[in-house]
């Protein structure tokens, strides 16, 4: 089912919670929402349930306007951060709850019930009431309930930041195979970037209300609509220097220090004075020795994260991270030359904060 | 271990104290009137007699007393709580512009401020105005009146510690909030509720003063005031009024042992992360 927002907006008192918002899940579309916390992204889906109503704009389902339509006839099911279960039913009464109170007969019910309990592994818990559960196994039940019967839209607000770290993996795992093999049209809500990139189909940042970008996770992450997604994705984040263009000199200088650019990025830059400078710590390169278009800075700290290493320079005022290969020797306040991959620069007008 | 020791003889020197008067209650029942205020007391060996039970059971009207407290009690507990609980649920689940849900709440505490006897004179006009003097009716509206601020309030509690997430859940699941409220928020809160009828029915079952000022007739007395018509110009029968003491116990026991396993609280303990 196509979910889409059309204007939507809600104010909380004087305070734009959702700001005009237009946004589309496809048929099928794994679709997360992505923001830091009280830029509007569990208003707006809470919203799409029919749990807030909207001051402003539309929700359609497919080619039905459910904006004003209580959340009972939406048919929709959502996974709660707390997972909401119903602490005076067992398990297997959880699950069944959504066919009941829509009075599937008995049979069907405990057929679909039995389903969805073996694809989350939940098939010895049936007996148990919540509080005998896990914090992982709640979660698995609190998903049963939704799948159980087959929805419009999965709704899901949060629902692994409850867990701890490997289980928050594996369940992330599962959570992606589980949705593909349904197919069933998902809003996500999250502030857990590496949860955005990782399960989604589609990302749509969110900040203060408003809509940054909609992009898959690769063109959010490699082309960034403004400065607020480019310091919100990624870990560590994108470096940003702000610096001076210097036509003449080919380059932009960042305090006293010239970064020579290249023609391609020069011609981009043309007319303009000021810009950010963003590239990816996986995008700064560091030698021992002078090389062509390269910087000089000094360590400031070397941090080893096993696979790789994270180094953070300084080229006067401005710190930028590295991401180089682990087996790499360096010591604090050794000198380096940084350098930078030029295709992968980016620009952003200081003042606009949008890309160039 | 010293610490243990020492809380439970202090916890056995409460229940004494707490279970001594019903003791001495419930042998005077028992003796013969020589026994009754004899010096030194007689605690343990005295000839029982089921006499006084025998005379207030068969002798007076007792059973009718019963009958007027059980459905005054019981009518004035249920009426009560099926007008506070809902406002209880009113003001624990919506935010009511210039935090009336808050003065709202505290106008109807307010109404218990102030010493009941104060409302008797009043009161009494407005039951003979309505023409409910000497009447069962009348102890039930005045006791669901006094006890409607307790339910509110106590309720209030209840249903705010159930996580709000339930009931939106419940409703995303299919149901409307009146519907999630009775198969959710309720199972949640009968503890709840089971405490606040108990608390109710001791209220409503105990009261004297306006059962006192508002019967006249054995017809529609109480308990309470039945048994003090015990105490009559001639003589005070200690003997009969502790028998109908002890009888006037039962009910409240049973209903209290019956609602025990709702008084464990917790129910609502793992619905939310726990």
């Amino acid at each position: 089912m196509i979910l889409r927002l059309v204007q939507l907006t809600k104010r909380h008192g004087t305070h734009l919670a959702v700001d005009r918002l237009d946004l589309e899940a496809r048929e099928g579309e794994f679709l997360v929402v992505l923001g830091p916390s009280g830029c509007g992204k569990t208003t707006t889906l809470r919203m799409i349930a029919g749990l807030e109503e909207p001051d402003d704009g539309e929700i359609w389902l497919g080619d039905r306007n459910v904006t004003r339509v209580p959340p009972r006839h939406r048919d929709m099911a959502m996974v709660f951060q707390s997972y909401a279960l119903y602490p005076h039913l067992t398990v297997e009464e959880n699950i069944a709850f959504p066919l009941r109170v829509r009075r599937v007969d008995h049979a069907e019910a405990a057929r679909r019930v039995g389903q969805a309990a073996a694809k989350l592994g939940l098939e010895k818990l049936l007996e148990r009431r919540p509080r005998a559960l896990s914090g992982g196994e709640r979660q698995r039940v609190a998903l049963a309930r939704a799948i159980v019967r087959q929805p419009n839209v999965f709704l899901m607000d949060e629902p692994l930041s409850n867990l701890d770290a490997q289980l928050r993996l594996e369940t992330r795992a599962e959570l992606k195979r589980l949705q593909h093999e349904l197919g069933v049209t998902t809003v996500y809500v999250t502030h857990d970037q590496a949860e955005a990139m990782t399960l989604a189909h589609r990302v749509a940042v969110l900040a203060g209300g408003i809509l940054q970008q909609l992009d898959s996770p690769i063109n959010v992450y490699n082309q960034p609509a403004n400065l607020f997604v480019a310091g919100f994705l990624g870990s560590p984040p994108m470096n940003l220097v702000e610096g001076r263009v210097d036509p003449g000199a080919r380059g932009i200088v960042v305090d006293e220090t010239l970064w020579p650019l290249p023609q391609g990025a020069l011609d981009r830059l043309h007319g303009r004075t000021q810009v950010v400078m963003g590239v990816r710590p996986e995008n700064v390169r560091l030698a021992r020795e002078s090389i062509t278009g390269a910087v000089p800075a000094r360590v400031y700290v070397v941090e080893p994260a096993g696979s790789e290493c994270l180094v953070v320079v300084r080229l006067g005022r401005q710190t930028l991270t590295a991401r180089v290969s682990a087996d790499v020797n360096l010591d604090y306040d050794q000198a380096v030359w940084t350098q930078v991959n030029p295709e992968r620069l980016l620009f952003f007008d200081p003042a606009s904060r949008k890309a160039i | 271990m010293k610490a243990t020791a020492a809380a439970a003889l202090l916890l056995l020197l409460a229940v004494l104290a707490a279970l001594l008067p019903v003791y001495w209650l419930a042998t005077i029942s028992l003796k013969q009137p020589v026994d009754q205020f004899a010096v030194p007391p007689v605690w343990i060996r005295f000839t029982p007699t089921l006499e006084h039970f025998r005379e207030i059971l068969f002798a007076r009207p007792f059973l009718t007393y019963v009958w007027n407290s059980v459905v005054v009690a019981g009518g004035s507990t249920l009426l009560a709580l099926l007008l506070g609980a809902p406002a209880a649920y009113g003001l624990a689940r919506f935010r009511l512009p210039h935090e009336l849900h808050e003065r709202l709440s505290f106008w109807i505490l307010s109404t218990r401020m102030f010493p009941p006897i104060i409302s008797i004179v009043p009161l009494f006009l407005m039951m003979n105005r309505l023409d409910l003097l000497n009447t069962r009716a009348s102890l039930v509206l005045i006791y669901t009146a006094f006890n409607l601020p307790l339910v509110v309030w106590m309720m209030r509690g209840f249903f705010e510690e159930v996580p709000v997430e339930l009931e939106e859940a419940a409703m995303v699941d299919g149901l409307n909030r009146v519907q999630a409220l009775v198969r959710v928020v309720l199972p949640l809160t009968a503890p709840g509720l089971a405490a606040t009828a108990v608390f109710c029915l001791i209220v409503a079952w105990n009261e004297f003063l306006f059962a006192l000022v508002l019967t006249q007739t054995d017809r529609v007395m109480t308990l309470p005031v039945g048994i003090a018509a015990q105490v009559t110009q001639f003589e005070i029968r200690w003997g009969a009024m502790s028998a109908a003491g002890v009888l006037a116990m039962i009910p409240i026991l049973i209903f209290a042992f019956a609602v025990q396993r709702y008084l464990v609280r917790g129910l609502s303990m793992g619905a939310v992360k726990g």
